[in-house]
């Protein structure tokens, strides 16, 4: 027999209380009046068998009483009278989401959801569907409900067990809203055959407020489908985080030597530290490779610093010390490392000519950080070799274009490069065939009275899109002495960019293949415009760059997870290209290749291409640093249906148990016999004492 | 006529059946009735019809004795019953008597519906009922541990009533001492005459015989009637108690079932020490419980005062006159 409530028997300790006064009262205390005790002397009372007997039988009712009342308050009941209750309410379909970002590699994080999702796993009955993902930037599924609806019942708990077993958190960040929007969809989905279930998403995190959850707000969740959010109590720990600054000024100039690095040292606001030290790491060692920077930061607050190079060897790491948290400690740098571009010009100007279009273009491309541009003027009578063609990511062409100039410049243009054309002349103009088989562009000479102005320009093509922004768009500075007025009636895929105040088109995008001619009037030279003495002269030029050989590579820092666009290689590095990771793996790159997507831990990874190695740095996305605790009211601020927690799984088992015995007590009411019991044992010692104080009295004598 | 010894009055065996309940009897309210109920029942058990024929000049029956003259025989009683009774009418009867009634705190005992009290009053109530109804002055006296109430003995209207009314009253139940009030009485009684203590006589009887012999010594004829209640002849206690004395206020723990045996002894001791103390002084003693019926307390008086009457008749009777009076 069980009891709901043993503490209640404490009160059949009451039994003392019967058992004292049985004792304390062999000395009766009755007065009987007599008339005389001239004839009586002293004589103790004996208990005779039958006293005894009678006092026992009493004292045993007594006692009896208070027991049962002691066992009816104690809510006894008995497993086995009833059987077991049926389950509560329907089957569940749950999601488990477990999170596998980088803040789970904390303390013993892991291990613990790995437990909570074990205890999780256990309590699954075998009308129960469960699925098991995995979270970090992506969702990757681990057991699928096909998965565990195959698998014999007694197996399934284990099947999901070892998936999650075979895994760690990794270095990525924490998408959350992705991730609950798919477990939502996946509980959703219909389980045909499988009845009413209750469609729920576990999720096991640490729920930190680094966690991506844009994408929450203004979702519709399924109506049927409830978010339990399992957190894991995070170590108490006092974090600093280490964020990379790189240089975001595309055009500044290349620095003599290594440039100094800026670093941003980021505190938490519940952070119980404010001294760190910053410097490069050692390699394979947890040291600095120098003397470390002495950084005080408050907690909430940050600070940039700047670490100035090594002077000896390139450093790849930053390590910050400090903090509690070592796992966001190291940041990988890699300096900028500037593109080298060729312009192909061909023209019939001298070098160093200040007058011809030669000299002005030469000078529109100094050197940045991120490209190098070397302008490369070639004689077009003869057509340069097809290495030169290959590599080559612009060609401007000045000149009438020959049969063999076209059909040299055009696996250019097969590329997808662009051959920026400027016919000297109007009779030129019809060489735009040589590049464009089909395409017919007549042009006749103009030359207006003073001068002709660019009136209309569209800011909408990526060519002039840079100019869109009021500041920059005025062209109405620019004088053009001369142009050729183009026909472009043959040319019925010409799309006109600008026109002169005349009406005459300016400039003109012609579509060639994967390529594109642009087709400009008038020359940029003193002789026929402003164009090149202009401030937008530069720019517009690189624009055509932009426009022929894609943006310069300004990014060279990358969270984990981000996939590293490919810079532009030569076709003879390119066939070897491949990619070293951080751990000195390395990946050949296919070909045609545009990006590395196997960023999966931190580090420094080098594109590797003949002699040329390019280097990018992959950090930790810096939401991973901000630990603290999101609280799940915010979630459900955002939308998300969510639910109280479970309590640890022995609480819950506890609870549950207690639950069956409530609900056992409350059906077998055993409590009411032992009341019942006890008033008949009243009724009975009422009756037999009473019955032998009534022989007392019959015995003792009536004074008035 | 030659006279035979007249047989002496019934003895209570056999008019045991006519007898009333003492129980039923101390249901009655009022000590008048109550009296009037027992003496009625006396005379029934004598004469069977009390009142047929019956003179209220008519006072005393008492049994022939030889020489009494034939003219107050009763012929009718001799016709009916075959005894011979002689009527003595009242201004014949000079018949002083004093009634003593203990009225202390032991007598308030009783294991029966009523108390020894009760029953002394009514054993007094009815003794001066009948003695007045033979003409006799009689008189009464209370006391517990002193003397309460004293009515000299008178034989006239309103007399009876007014002792009924004094034996009715609740007494105050003090201590007894029968020493004080007997020497009282002593005083107070100077004419001879008959005296009924009506006690329990639990108390020493050393000072008791002393009382006794002064009172004896005024030439009183003295009569003892002893009144216990079957609680205290039998102490038939079963539970072990804390008894209490109701004068003293002595309690005393005890096992009565193991008292039980010495409590008898040394109380029949103390009855057969009276007895002999009654006897020597010619006192007449009478033991009573109070669950005997009454009727039997005035037969046994009647018997003593014929048997007594007797030997003064053989004694001292006058040759050819009336019936001596009796003593």
């Amino acid at each position: 027999m069980n009891f709901l409530a043993p503490w209640f028997w404490l009160g059949a300790l009451a039994v003392a209380g019967p058992l004292i006064f049985h004792l304390v009262r062999r000395t009766t205390r009755e007065r009987v009046p007599f008339s005389s005790l001239l004839f009586l002397r002293p004589a103790p009372p004996r208990l005779t068998r039958r006293n005894r007997l009678e006092h026992l039988l009493l004292l045993a009712l007594r006692c009896l009483v208070l027991v049962l009342l002691a066992a009816g308050f104690a809510r006894p009941f008995l497993h086995q009278l009833f059987p077991a209750l049926a389950p509560e309410g329907p089957a569940r379909r749950t999601v488990l989401l477990v999170d596998t970002s980088a803040s789970m590699r904390r303390g013993d994080l892991w291990s613990r959801a790995l437990a909570r999702a074990d205890a999780l796993l256990r309590r699954a009955g075998p009308a129960d569907q469960v699925a098991v993902l995995t979270f970090d930037h992506t969702v990757t599924p681990r057991v699928t409900f096909e998965q565990w609806n195959a698998a014999p019942v007694t197996e399934r708990a284990a099947l999901a067990r070892a998936q999650l077993a075979a895994i760690q958190p990794g270095w990525a960040a924490t998408h959350l809203d992705t991730a609950l929007i798919r477990a939502a969809e996946l509980a959703a989905e219909p389980a045909p055959a499988a009845g009413e279930l209750a469609r729920q998403v576990v999720v096991l995190s640490d729920l930190q407020t680094g966690s991506r959850t844009a994408a929450l707000q203004g979702h519709e969740w399924p109506r049927e489908v409830t978010f339990r959010f399992e957190p894991l109590p995070p170590p108490r720990a006092s974090n600093a985080a280490l964020h990379w600054l790189p240089e975001s000024d595309e055009t500044a100039p290349p620095t003599e030597g290594p440039a100094a690095v800026r670093l941003r040292v980021v505190n938490a606001p519940d952070a119980t530290r404010e001294q760190f030290r910053v410097g490069w790491a050692a390699a394979g060692s947890a040291d600095f490779a120098a003397p470390p920077l002495e950084v005080y930061v408050p907690p909430g607050q940050s600070r940039v610093v700047a670490l100035a190079p090594l002077p000896n060897a390139p450093a790849g790491a930053v390590r910050l010390t400090g903090d509690d948290e070592p796992f966001d400690n190291l940041v990988f740098v890699a300096p900028p490392q500037p593109v080298p571009l060729r312009v192909l010009y061909f023209g019939r100007e001298a070098a160093g000519d200040p007058r011809s279009a030669r000299f002005f273009l030469e000078r529109a491309f100094p050197p940045t950080r991120h490209r190098e541009v070397r302008v490369l003027a070639l004689d077009p009578a003869q057509p340069p070799p097809a290495a030169v063609i290959e590599d080559a990511a612009l060609a401007v062409v000045t000149v009438p274009c020959s049969p063999a100039l076209g059909a040299a410049l055009r696996p250019l243009l097969a590329r997808g490069r662009a051959v920026l054309f400027v016919p000297p002349e109007a009779a030129a103009a019809a060489s735009l065939a040589e590049l464009v088989p089909g395409a017919r562009l007549a042009a006749e000479e103009r030359q207006p009275a003073d001068y002709a102005l660019l009136g209309e320009l569209d800011f909408r093509h990526p060519l002039l899109a840079p100019f869109a922004d009021p500041r920059f768009s005025d062209f109405s500075k620019i004088r053009f002495w001369r142009h050729r007025r183009l026909d472009l009636a043959g040319c019925p895929e010409a799309r006109v960019l600008a026109r002169f105040d005349s009406g005459d088109p300016a400039m003109v995008d012609l579509p060639a293949g994967r390529g594109r001619v642009l087709v400009w009037a008038a020359g940029w030279q003193p002789a026929e415009s402003q164009l090149a003495l202009a401030t937008k002269f530069v720019p517009l030029l690189h624009s055509v760059l932009d426009l022929s050989a894609g943006p310069p590579p300004t990014a060279v820092q990358f969270s984990v997870g981000e996939p590293i666009p490919l810079p532009e290689l030569p076709a003879a590095a390119r066939a070897a290209a491949a990619m070293r990771g951080p751990d000195g793996a390395v990946t050949p790159l296919p070909a045609g290749a545009t990006q590395f997507e196997r960023t999966d831990a931190p580090g420094l990874y080098e594109l590797v291409a003949g002699e040329t190695v390019w280097r990018r740095a992959v950090n930790l996305a810096p939401g991973e640093s901000r630990l603290e605790p999101l609280a799940v009211e915010e979630l459900e601020r955002l939308g998300v249906p969510a639910t109280p927690a479970s309590p640890p799984p022995a609480l819950a088992a506890a609870r549950q148990q207690r639950l069956l015995a409530a609900e056992l007590e409350n059906r077998q009411k055993l409590w009411r016999w032992c009341l019942l019991a006890a008033l008949g044992l009243v009724a009975l010692e009422t009756f037999l004492a009473g019955r032998a104080a009534r022989r007392h009295a019959m015995l003792q004598p009536v004074s008035s | 006529m030659n006279a035979t010894a007249p047989p002496s009055p019934a003895p209570p065996a056999a008019t045991a059946g006519r007898l009333i309940d003492p129980a039923v009897l101390m249901g009655i309210r009022h000590l008048e009735l109550r009296a009037r109920v027992v003496v009625e029942g006396f005379w029934s058990g004598l004469h069977r019809s009390p009142y047929h024929g019956f003179s209220v000049e008519f006072t005393e029956y008492r049994a022939y004795t030889p020489g009494d003259d034939l003219r107050y025989l009763d012929w009718r009683v001799l016709a009916r019953s075959d005894r011979y009774y002689v009527k003595r009418f009242e201004d014949e009867t000079n018949l002083r008597c004093h009634l003593l009634v203990d009225q202390s705190r032991s007598m308030a005992f009783g294991s029966l519906p009523y108390t020894k009290a009760d029953y002394a009053a009514t054993l007094a109530a009815s003794l001066a009922w009948f003695l007045n109804l033979q003409g006799d002055a009689v008189g009464l006296l209370t006391f517990d541990a002193r003397v309460g109430e004293y009515v000299p003995p008178r034989h006239r209207p309103g007399h009876l009533r007014r002792l009924l009314f004094v034996l009715d009253r609740p007494a105050a139940g003090r201590g007894t001492d029968l020493t004080a009030p007997l020497a009282r009485a002593a005083e107070l009684l100077r004419k001879r005459g008959l005296v009924v203590l009506i006690s329990d006589f639990l108390a020493p009887l050393d000072r008791l015989q002393a009382a006794l012999l002064e009172l004896a010594a005024g030439g009183h004829e003295i009569v003892l009637f002893q009144i216990l209640d079957p609680a205290e002849s039998d102490f038939d206690f079963r539970l072990p108690a804390v008894f209490e004395d109701l004068e003293s206020g002595r309690t005393l723990q005890l096992d009565p079932v193991a008292a039980r045996a010495e409590y008898r002894r040394r109380l029949a001791e103390h009855d057969a020490a009276l007895r002999e103390m009654c006897r020597r002084l010619g006192i007449s003693f009478t033991r009573l419980e109070t669950r005997q019926p009454l009727e039997l307390a005035l037969f046994e008086f009647l018997r003593r005062r014929t048997e007594r009457g007797r030997r003064h008749a053989r004694v001292a009777r006058p040759p050819g006159r009336g019936i001596a009076p009796s003593r």
